[in-house]
């Protein structure tokens, strides 16, 4: 079960919590040309992102991420508390959180990172920065690292 | 002072001169007095020796003529005198016992009186002795009395004319002294008058002594109701403290510890109005102590424009923070959308590029264009507001280190344009490090941007800290500015050169200016097109702080 490896059968799941359907289409195309199968489910709050990782109501059959790419800025619950909700659940905690926001405030990042982000990126705001970030998550993330497999499964 | 001694021991001496006089003539009086007591003491004697010589000659008459005639009452006569003249005898004995001599001679008559036949002859002689003895008496205590009533009237006269002399001298001298202290108190009083301030002279009482118009204008009181009033009823609070000795400390020492300090407390007119005043306390000596003179100042107008400054800092402050926050807001907010339109025009050039037809690829490329300018003057605003706004740390640190980071940030710049920069040794100076360096690098970056076809030389200098501040001077030998740019270049977005010339803004220097504002400092620059610029800029020396 090496996620890395091209041969997996199964799409490698990645949760994208973000509000605007900009970023989210930003995100798809930058994702297509990507090494492997990647299925990305799109949380367009906080208070989705955390039913779709419970797999509360409509989210009841939604498959545990590999990694979540979390915004700070969103509505109903804030990226960072999700952020902690997450890093505070004994089931979800080994998920991999990137954190992929416009803000590159200090404070922001340093508070992420305590509460235990695994990596925390500044979006870039022109397109050609913006889609090689993307495709170094996709690189590192889904292609170098080696993920942990689902507990449950 | 001087005059007060003088004229007290003026009136001293003038005392004592009188006393002494008035001695000396109560005893000439005294004398003389005595004198006429003795000269009457004689005459008294004197009738007494006559009374007793003549009733000595009856008693004699009296016996002789009753021996010639035997009549009876020549008899009865002489026992009669005879009883006379031993009377006259006991009263001359019991006046004349201040005088031996004539006590012996009534010895002598008392006993020639005792014999049985009278000596008449004898007793003649001793009488008439008695008698020449008083008159001789008489006439030495007349000249007596006469010498010392002439004496006595001498001494008074003189006594008169001393004391009148004295009067005249003393007197004299008071109108000498009052007339000087009047000048003084004039001359005084003339000062305050031409003082601008209100002018209060209290004495340790707090009771006012003096004052000048426009105290009393100030405060609202006639002329002269003031005097003698206590300083209180001028100033309720703050200053009879300040004069009046406590337990501690004298009141000259109470005093000195506000001399020359303008104190600010309430002034109350006669209206029971208050008013802000500052005073201003000098001491001075006088004849009835310490007195203050207390120079008072109406600061209404002071206060009320302190006042209106600080509300008027305090709502700019507010507006430039506001500015501040709005700027920051409004280009990190703005970012937002900016990035959408500029993302996704860049997507559609990179896929559509040449799928389309030529108009649609040159109205791509300018949208592209426009967005990506818009997305750099954000960025520049965003950067210009946060310029000089965080937390400044100012401590002393190396300028040179500071210009090393500068030219660590700029080595590509550098690298690609063959600049060579130069320096001289920079001091170390107390600032915020971050910010200077900022100053280096957008300078330094200016001059090689803007550089002349010449290989860009750059040097960076500072002069000695001359107290107030400190200048560092960044030179080129670029293209140069004409002066009548020089103010247009600080402000936030005004360029000199086309797009196509050079990229930018415009937003360094105006960030230099505002870093520079900062920290205490500011920035101008010395050029001629052509010739390269100098830019200097000045930071707060050390006497500035």
């Amino acid at each position: 079960m090496i996620a890395s490896t091209g041969t997996h059968t199964a799409p490698i799941e990645v949760l994208l919590v973000e509000d605007s359907p900009g970023d989210v289409r930003l995100t798809r195309e930058a994702l297509k040309d990507a090494k492997v199968h990647i299925s990305l489910h799109v949380a367009f709050d906080g208070v989705e992102a955390m039913a779709f990782l419970e797999r509360a109501g409509k989210h009841v059959h939604a498959p545990r991420p590999d990694l979540i790419l979390l915004d700070l800025n969103l509505p109903r619950k804030d990226g960072r508390e999700v952020l902690k909700e997450i890093k505070e659940s004994s089931s979800l905690k080994s998920i991999p959180v990137v954190i992929l926001t416009t803000s590159s405030s200090e404070a922001d990042v340093l508070q992420s990172y305590h509460l235990h982000a695994n990596c925390y990126i500044s979006k870039p705001v022109d397109l050609e920065g913006f889609l090689k970030v993307v495709q170094s998550i996709d690189n590192f993330w889904l292609s170098v690292v080696k993920l942990p497999r689902d507990p449950r499964s | 002072m001087q005059p007060i001694r003088t004229m007290q021991f003026g009136f001293g001496a003038a005392l004592a001169v009188l006393i002494v006089v008035g001695a000396v003539a109560y005893r000439s009086v005294i004398a003389s007095n005595e004198s006429t007591r003795w000269t009457e003491h004689t005459h008294e004697v004197l009738e007494h020796i006559t009374s007793l010589r003549s009733a000595m000659a009856n008693v004699e008459s009296g016996y002789r003529d009753f021996a010639f005639s035997g009549d009876e009452t020549f008899l009865q006569s002489a026992r009669v005198n005879t009883q006379r003249l031993h009377e006259e005898l006991s009263t001359s004995r019991a006046l004349t016992t201040d005088n031996p001599v004539q006590q012996n001679r009534i010895a002598i008559l008392a006993g020639l009186l005792q014999q049985t036949v009278l000596d008449g002859e004898q007793l003649h002689a001793v009488t008439g002795s008695m008698e020449r003895e008083e008159r001789r008496l008489l006439t030495e205590r007349s000249t007596d009395e006469e010498r010392r009533f002439r004496q006595a009237k001498h001494v008074v006269i003189l006594a008169c004319a001393a004391g009148f002399l004295m009067a005249v001298i003393a007197g004299w001298m008071l109108q000498r002294n009052l007339s000087a202290r009047e000048r003084a108190e004039a001359k005084y009083r003339g000062l305050l008058e031409a003082a601008p301030d209100a002018m209060v002279v209290v004495n340790q009482f707090g009771r006012i002594v003096l004052l000048n118009l426009q105290a009393e204008k100030r405060f609202g009181y006639r002329s002269n109701e003031l005097v003698g009033q206590h300083v209180k009823n001028l100033i309720p609070e703050g200053f009879a403290e300040r004069l009046i000795a406590d337990g501690t400390r004298s009141a000259v020492e109470a005093l000195a510890q506000q001399i020359g300090m303008g104190i600010e407390l309430q002034g109350r007119r006669k209206d029971g109005s208050d008013f802000p005043i500052e005073i201003m306390l000098s001491p001075l000596q006088s004849p009835e102590g310490i007195l203050v003179t207390a120079a008072i100042r109406d600061i209404s107008v002071r206060k009320s424009a302190e006042e209106y400054l600080v509300k008027t800092v305090g709502e700019l402050k507010r507006s430039n923070d506001d500015l501040g926050h709005f700027a920051y807001v409004a280009s990190h907010d703005l970012q937002e959308p900016l990035r959408m339109v500029s993302s996704y025009t860049q997507l559609l050039a990179k896929r559509y590029q040449g799928r389309l037809d030529a108009d649609a690829d040159e109205f791509i490329a300018y949208a592209v264009d426009g967005s990506n300018r818009m997305q750099q003057l954000i960025r520049d605003l965003l950067a210009y507001s946060r310029a000089g706004t965080g937390e400044m740390e100012f401590r002393e640190i190396s300028s040179e280190l500071a210009l090393h980071k500068a030219l660590v940030n700029l080595q590509s710049a550098i690298q690609e344009s063959c600049a060579v920069v130069t320096y001289d040794s920079l001091p170390a100076v107390t600032t915020d490090d971050t910010q200077l360096s900022q100053v280096f690098q957008n300078l330094i970056a200016n001059a090689i941007k803007y550089r002349s076809v010449e290989v860009p030389r750059i040097h960076v200098s500072a002069t000695a800290d001359a107290g107030r501040e400190r200048v560092f001077s960044v030179r080129d030998n670029g293209l140069g500015i004409d002066p009548k740019y020089f103010d247009r270049i600080f402000v936030l977005f005004q360029r000199l050169h086309g797009r196509e010339q050079f990229a930018g803004t415009g937003i360094g220097l105006a960030i230099c200016k505002k870093i520079l504002e900062r920290l205490g400092g500011r920035i101008w620059v010395e050029s001629q097109p052509e010739k390269g610029s100098i830019f200097h800029f000045a930071l707060p020396g050390a006497a500035a702080k």
